[in-house]
């Protein structure tokens, strides 16, 4: 849970759902962010919600307290107007208001392949930007040229000057699927790769097996 | 910090992972390179090393060897970089026109697979949306009758598990007697027809495709003769020789798979197989199907030398009394147009002496 302390007339921008408690003089607001069609294309093309809600704090200072949907860790990052991060569909949380955000199209291959779908969202602007993972958060720091693989669904976050690229995660085709691995990302530094330590994907498919088929 | 605010970020030996933010300018030396810590520290630009980085390869990554380490500094700015390119040196600037013009190439590369690919799913959608018909027909010609069975078993045992079924009399008799003369007259049918009688006042009968016919005891109360069931049945069985419902199926399997491929949603196929049980079950065929249905249907009843005007007496009859609880309106619904084709139809067709069946009509409604 994260604890958001606002001044008077300030706002934060959440994921919708996000709220869990807030003081009196804090209003929730819904928001297209991007406009109508921005928002449109954001759930269409992210599978990131429609509605983005804004806590607006009109009649006073006062605090939000906001929570992910799915059981896991949040970072807490700050953004200065130069670093950008790049954010897999589910992995925002919440963000100060001068934090802009934006879909952004993967290459063909990276979008087939990568598991994240083809757009991802890119965070930039200033302030205080809250990623929300799927199990605990990892941290990956890479120096310049430094490489790292990660399985492809355990992705939350990472820096826009980390560039990857996809690639099967043993050397032939079959035995990268039979390691139960399939396709992964080979990050190349310098910057920083947050990493999950659950894939939601194979959460949803241990937990199918204990849902009684209706009919 | 410097009273500047950042503009770029530098990496390297000893520096965090994420980078310091740093502030850089350009002078004719050099750049001037502003980390914060101690004073500004100007790299001569003979030492840098060019490249191109970041998500959308318009960074410019310059690497050098400072005293306490490689260093790698990424510029994002475009006024930095622009002022950056004017100053550099002549033999500087060669590598720099040639990162600049990789990243140009990258970028209008990039842009040539976005416009290739939206232009490839604008054609997918169009050629859906006009070619359809024809590429629905090219597949399902392609589908061999004996796949079609599964299909409608599994839908018919679906839709049966809250019905009860009529398994022996008068009722089931006849309707199956009804049923074998169609289908005795059908040209060329790979179908073997069967129905099934359901107790429910619904007035409504469908054919699912493998030729699985489900009659509703609330049609055999309503009609008037076994001419009119016959109507109905003729109606329903062309549906299945004319392999509808399978077109159909294609049809909304192709619309999903394509949706899925393109939102990449891994879940919208696992749920497709159970979709396409319940379209099967609220099948709704397009008026294009019906029309077809009709006329093949009043063929067809005149081939099995059953008379064809008691289709058109059934439904025109339906639509003017209650129409409630007379579900086969929603889905056919008798207009004007319809009933005048049907009668067109009917009365270009030669004459001839229709043959009785061999119940009695009035036997089996009251057997219900």
């Amino acid at each position: 849970m994260v604890r958001v302390e606002l001044a008077a007339g300030e706002t934060v921008k959440a994921e919708s759902g996000a709220m869990v408690a807030c003081s009196p003089t804090v209003d929730v607001e819904s928001k297209m962010e991007g406009g109508f069609l921005g928002a449109l294309s954001r759930r269409m093309l992210s599978g990131e919600k429609f509605f983005f809600q804004t806590l607006r704090a009109t009649r006073g200072a006062g605090e939000v307290l906001l929570a992910p949907t799915v059981p896991g860790d949040i970072v807490i990052l700050e953004l200065d107007g130069v670093n950008e991060y790049l954010v897999q569909k589910d992995g925002f949380l919440a963000g100060a208001d001068s934090v802009k955000i934006e879909s952004k199209m993967q290459s063909l291959s990276r979008g087939l392949l990568g598991g994240e779908g083809f757009f991802i969202l890119r965070m930039s602007g200033t302030g205080t930007l809250v990623l929300n993972s799927f199990g605990a958060i990892h941290k990956v720091e890479l120096k310049p040229d430094q490489e790292y693989i990660v399985d492809n669904s355990h992705l939350v976050a990472w820096t826009a000057t980390t560039s990857y690229n996809i690639e099967k995660a043993s050397a032939g085709w079959i035995a990268s699927f039979t390691s139960g691995e399939g396709l992964v990302c080979r990050f190349r530094g310098p910057g920083v790769v947050y990493i999950q330590s659950r894939n939601p994907g194979g959460f949803g498919n241990w937990i199918r097996q204990f849902i009684p088929v209706s009919e | 910090m410097s009273q500047c605010s950042p503009n770029a970020l530098c990496f390297g030996d000893g520096l965090p992972g994420a980078g310091v933010p740093c502030h850089a300018e350009v002078n004719p030396a050099g750049l001037v390179l502003d980390l914060g810590e101690a004073s500004a520290e100007t790299i001569p630009f003979s030492s840098f090393s060019i490249d191109a980085g970041g998500f959308d390869h318009d960074h410019l990554v310059l690497k050098w060897q400072a005293r306490s380490g490689s260093r790698t500094l990424y510029l994002k700015d475009p006024h930095l970089i622009r002022a950056f390119r004017q100053a550099a040196p002549p033999e500087l600037t060669a590598h720099v026109e040639r990162t600049a013009q990789q990243v140009r190439r990258a970028r209008h590369g990039r842009r040539t697979i976005l416009l290739v690919a939206l232009g490839s799913l604008v054609g997918l959608i169009l050629l859906l949306w006009l070619g359809s018909d024809t590429l629905v027909q090219m597949a399902v010609s392609r589908i061999p009758v004996e796949w079609e069975q599964p299909i409608g078993e599994a839908a018919r045992s679906q839709f049966l598990a809250g019905q009860t079924v009529v398994k022996e009399g008068p009722a089931v008799a006849a309707v199956q007697e009804i049923t074998k003369r169609l289908a005795d007259a059908a040209p060329g049918n790979p179908y073997k027809f069967e129905v099934t009688v359901v107790r429910s006042d619904v007035v409504n009968a469908f054919a699912l495709p493998g030729g699985y016919v489900v009659v509703f005891t609330g049609l055999l109360k309503k009609a008037e003769s076994p001419e009119e069931v016959a109507g109905v049945l003729a109606h329903e069985l062309n549906h299945v020789l004319l392999r509808h419902g399978l077109e159909r199926i294609v049809k909304t399997a192709g619309l999903v798979a394509v949706v899925t491929i393109v939102v990449g949603d891994q879940q919208g196929l696992v749920g497709l197989a159970k979709r396409l049980g319940v379209e099967l079950l609220t099948l709704k065929f397009g008026r294009e199907q019906e029309t077809q249905a009709d006329l093949q249907g009043l063929q067809l009843l005149h081939r099995a030398k059953i008379a064809p005007d008691g289709m058109i007496h059934f439904f025109e009859r339906l639509s003017e009394s209650d129409k409630l609880q007379v579900e086969i309106l929603s889905t056919h619904p008798m207009s004007a147009a319809r009933a005048d084709r049907l009668k067109a139809e009917a009365a270009s067709l030669s004459r001839q002496t229709p043959e009785p069946f061999s119940f009695e009509w009035s036997a089996v409604q009251a057997g219900l």
